[in-house]
């Protein structure tokens, strides 16, 4: 049975989750595909930007 | 493993063909090196060292900068390959990998059992297998907390900027400001703004204010005032004065007003002969005399003439002058009243007299002038005083209020843009409130069907451990507001946490029959286990059972088991037989784990590898480490009669001590072999002492390469004397120590004679 990662996990409840912002759910999987970054500080950045729309 | 954690050269576990092994030894052997490599090479991480931040130490601490740190795995499949210190494989080389469930940890156990709820729910994540979902919840939590506390910082200086503009600390709405503002600006004659936004634009105010400056003109009496400051006290010429007054009484000016007559006789004597009579009155004459009298009377005529009409016109202008000074005057006089001004009367001027005196050539009265432009002068400091105590002092009141509206303007402006902070503050809190809130939920009740589904698998687990306890099912259930918490059906009774009615080795249990439930439940491509020192709060009757439901149950799978305790380690070795067995015996900083596992052959074939390869100090090491490893194995199979050390102490033997043994062992059993190569072993031992022995301890000697090939070649000719040249197995194959064979038969111990 198959088991699922943090990235899939996420990707499942963002597609679960309804009135994203456009494009947030996808900046958010990217976050996650990155090496050498700072996660907190770019999931942050993330709600900071979508915020401020 | 090369020079990875605690192993300073090359070190290979061989775990056969995907068979179990049980992996014995006391603590600080270094047996968990083997949890460690597997672990960064399935997962590109320690956790114990990431947690700790020293990823680093994956390195051996004693390692040359210039070696290479690195663990390869060997796999029938496609999951072996080679990882490489500093590790740049990309996360998804060994993301699937690193999802599946196959390290569980004795410390992970620890902190299930005896720490705090939050611990022990990490620890609960990470024996299912879920720690890189839980730590990107910790991620999210951590931002949801700081985006929560700067909206309300920002929201805080909302209501700061807010209070401070209104009247007395009072919060003021953006109506009654927009209004106090509009007012404001009617009474500044400004074009008020429509909205608050207009005003948080710094360029509003510059428009309207100039704008409004522009078009205002200054009241009258501002006007008025501005009139006294203009005024200038006349002053006539002294010089110019006494000049005239000077001329006009002097004999040349006495003539001018008979000019006229002087003027006709010079015509007269121009024109007739006078016969010595004069023509006018008869009297006799001198003609010649005469006319030059006429003649110089003329002349002194017009040169007075000249100079009177050289004072004349700048007497004039100055009289002119003091009729518009008094005349200026004389309108502010008549004009102050209306203004609320009082002022004294203006001092007359002496026109009518100047003018008489001027137009008669008569001298003019230098004193009276002197006195009435000092009469008029304190009458302009007069009127200066009043206009001065009637003119505002400072900035106009417009002045004033127009900077009063640039500061209330610049307040508006702070907490106009504190609150747009404060609103995108509001909204990507709110936002990571959801993503959280939503993040948690799902992972809450993923992990609830999880375990509902190996909920009877982990029953069945914990049964085979305690047989005689009833624990029907394992779940878990909200608990608090926020959190979950394992429960359990125990005895027909649900129980939460579990921790309340099992004791610590129930609880050890528990976790690890929900490890193993989940691997069994959800790997898919990692078929191995390895369990490292799990079982500290068992009694031997529970270990026998933990070993038996290994072996028994788990029997398709490749299980690496590491053990400190020795019983466990011998349960494993009945209860599973064909598991492979490993024993770390000791650990050195130089040599790093030792096995009971004699690796003779491949030590000096690293040794050879490094001298070849110019590490003359390396190969010089390993050379020395060959050297013992082959004595040691020498002695253990000969049995040779060493003196008794307590517990692992056999691996610290000196050098000396093991040549002594392999001597007396040769010269019992024998004699002649030893004598032999008596000179071998005197060589190395000299080797050891003056090549191998400096580099092991940094001495200042650096042995030369040459030396340490011929040390090298020495030790390879004494491990060739305990080796069959047909199969190339030890003497001691089979056998007994006293009587032994190697594999093929052709070699023996004691040496059989030659003819025989």
């Amino acid at each position: 049975m198959h088991r699922p990662g943090a990235h899939e996990f996420l990707l499942a409840l963002l597609e679960a989750m309804e009135d994203l912002p456009p494009d947030f759910s996808r900046r958010f999987v990217e976050i996650l595909k990155k090496e050498d970054v700072d996660r907190p500080q770019a999931i942050r950045q993330l709600f900071e930007d979508f915020g401020g729309e | 493993m090369r020079a990875f954690r605690g192993v300073p050269g090359e070190m290979t576990v061989d775990f056969g063909q995907g068979e179990s092994i049980a992996v014995y030894g006391d603590n600080g052997t270094g047996k968990s090196t083997i949890a460690d490599a597997l672990e960064w090479y399935f997962t590109g991480e320690i956790e114990l060292l990431n947690h700790e931040g020293r990823q680093h130490a994956v390195r051996y601490v004693g390692g040359d900068d210039g070696e290479v740190t690195s663990v390869e795995v060997f796999t029938n499949g496609s999951l072996g390959g080679k990882v490489v210190f500093p590790d740049e494989r990309s996360a998804e080389a060994y993301h699937a990998m690193g999802r599946e469930t196959f390290l569980l940890r004795g410390r992970t156990l620890a902190d299930f059992i005896n720490k705090t709820k939050t611990e022990k729910w990490k620890a609960l994540v990470e024996i299912l297998g879920l720690d890189a979902i839980e730590s990107l919840r910790e991620d999210l939590q951590r931002v949801r907390n700081e985006l929560r506390k700067e909206s309300k910082a920002a929201e805080e200086q909302v209501q700061s900027y807010r209070r401070a503009i209104g009247p007395a600390g009072e919060a003021v709405t953006h109506e009654t400001l927009l209004a106090n503002l509009q007012q404001i600006c009617g009474m500044l004659n400004v074009d008020p703004p429509q909205s608050l936004d207009q005003v948080v634009d710094p360029s509003w105010l510059t428009a309207a204010v100039g704008a409004s400056v522009a078009g205002s003109e200054p009241s009258e009496r501002e006007r008025f005032l501005t009139e006294f400051k203009t005024l200038n006290t006349p002053a006539l010429d002294a010089s110019t004065l006494e000049g005239w007054n000077a001329l006009v009484t002097s004999e040349r000016a006495q003539l001018l007003p008979r000019a006229s007559l002087v003027r006709e006789a010079k015509r007269l004597f121009e024109t007739r002969s006078i016969d010595g009579r004069c023509p006018l009155c008869g009297q006799s004459v001198d003609g010649r005399q005469l006319a030059r009298r006429i003649e110089s009377a003329l002349v002194d005529m017009m040169e007075a003439s000249r100079e009177l009409e050289r004072f004349r016109e700048p007497l004039a202008q100055g009289v002119e002058e003091l009729a518009a000074a008094y005349k200026k005057r004389e309108s502010l006089y008549t004009r102050a009243p209306a203004m609320g001004l009082e002022l004294p009367p203006v001092p007359s001027p002496p026109r009518s007299a100047l003018h008489a005196s001027i137009e008669a050539l008569a001298p003019l009265d230098i004193k009276a002038i002197a006195g009435y432009l000092s009469e008029l002068g304190k009458w302009d400091r007069a009127a200066s005083k009043v206009s001065r105590a009637a003119s505002p002092t400072g900035p106009s009141t417009r002045d004033t209020q127009l900077v009063m509206l640039a500061a209330i303007c610049q307040q508006v402006r702070n907490w106009r843009m504190a609150e747009q902070k404060a609103a995108r503050a509001l909204r990507a809190s709110t936002l990571a409130d959801r993503v959280f809130e939503r993040y948690q939920a799902k992972q809450k009740e993923d992990l609830a069907g999880l375990l509902k589904q190996i909920s009877g698998r982990v029953a069945h687990i914990y049964a085979r451990l305690h047989p005689d306890e009833d624990l029907a099912a394992v779940s878990i259930e909200p608990w608090t507001a926020k959190g979950v918490e394992l429960a359990i059906e125990f005895h027909g009774s649900r129980q939460r946490p579990p921790h309340g009615v099992l004791s610590e080795s129930h609880l050890n249990s528990l976790a690890i029959a929900l490890f193993l439930a989940m691997a069994e439940e959800f790997n898919e491509q990692l078929g191995f286990l390895l369990l490292d020192d799990v079982i500290n709060s068992f009694d031997v009757e529970h270990r026998g059972r933990l070993a038996e439901l290994l072996a028994d149950e788990f029997s398709d799978w490749q299980l690496i088991v590491l053990t400190h305790d020795q019983q466990f380690f011998e349960h494993l070795c009945r209860r599973a037989p064909s598991w492979r067995k490993l024993e770390f015996t000791s650990w050195s900083y130089l040599s790093g784990p030792r096995t009971a596992r004699y690796a003779t052959s491949g030590i000096l074939a690293a040794a050879r590898d490094r001298l070849e390869s110019g590490d003359v100090h390396g190969a010089a090491a390993k050379a020395r480490r060959g050297l013992e490893e082959l004595l040691q194995e020498v002695c253990e199979a000969l049995r040779a009669p060493l003196p008794f050390r307590r517990g692992q102490a056999n691996d610290k033997r000196e050098m000396a001590e093991l040549f002594k043994g392999v001597r007396r062992t040769l010269k019992e059993r024998a004699k002649g072999l030893l004598e032999s190569i008596e000179p071998l072993l005197k060589n190395l031992e000299a080797d050891v002492g003056a090549t191998l022995n400096v580099e092991i301890h940094g001495g200042g000697h650096r042995s030369a390469a040459s030396e340490v090939a011929v040390a090298l070649k020495r030790i390879e000719a004494l491990d060739g004397q305990w080796s069959c040249p047909q199969c190339r197995t030890r003497v001691w194959h089979r056998g007994t120590p006293e009587a032994a064979r190697c594999k093929c038969g052709q070699t023996a111990f004691p040496p059989i004679p030659v003819g025989q």
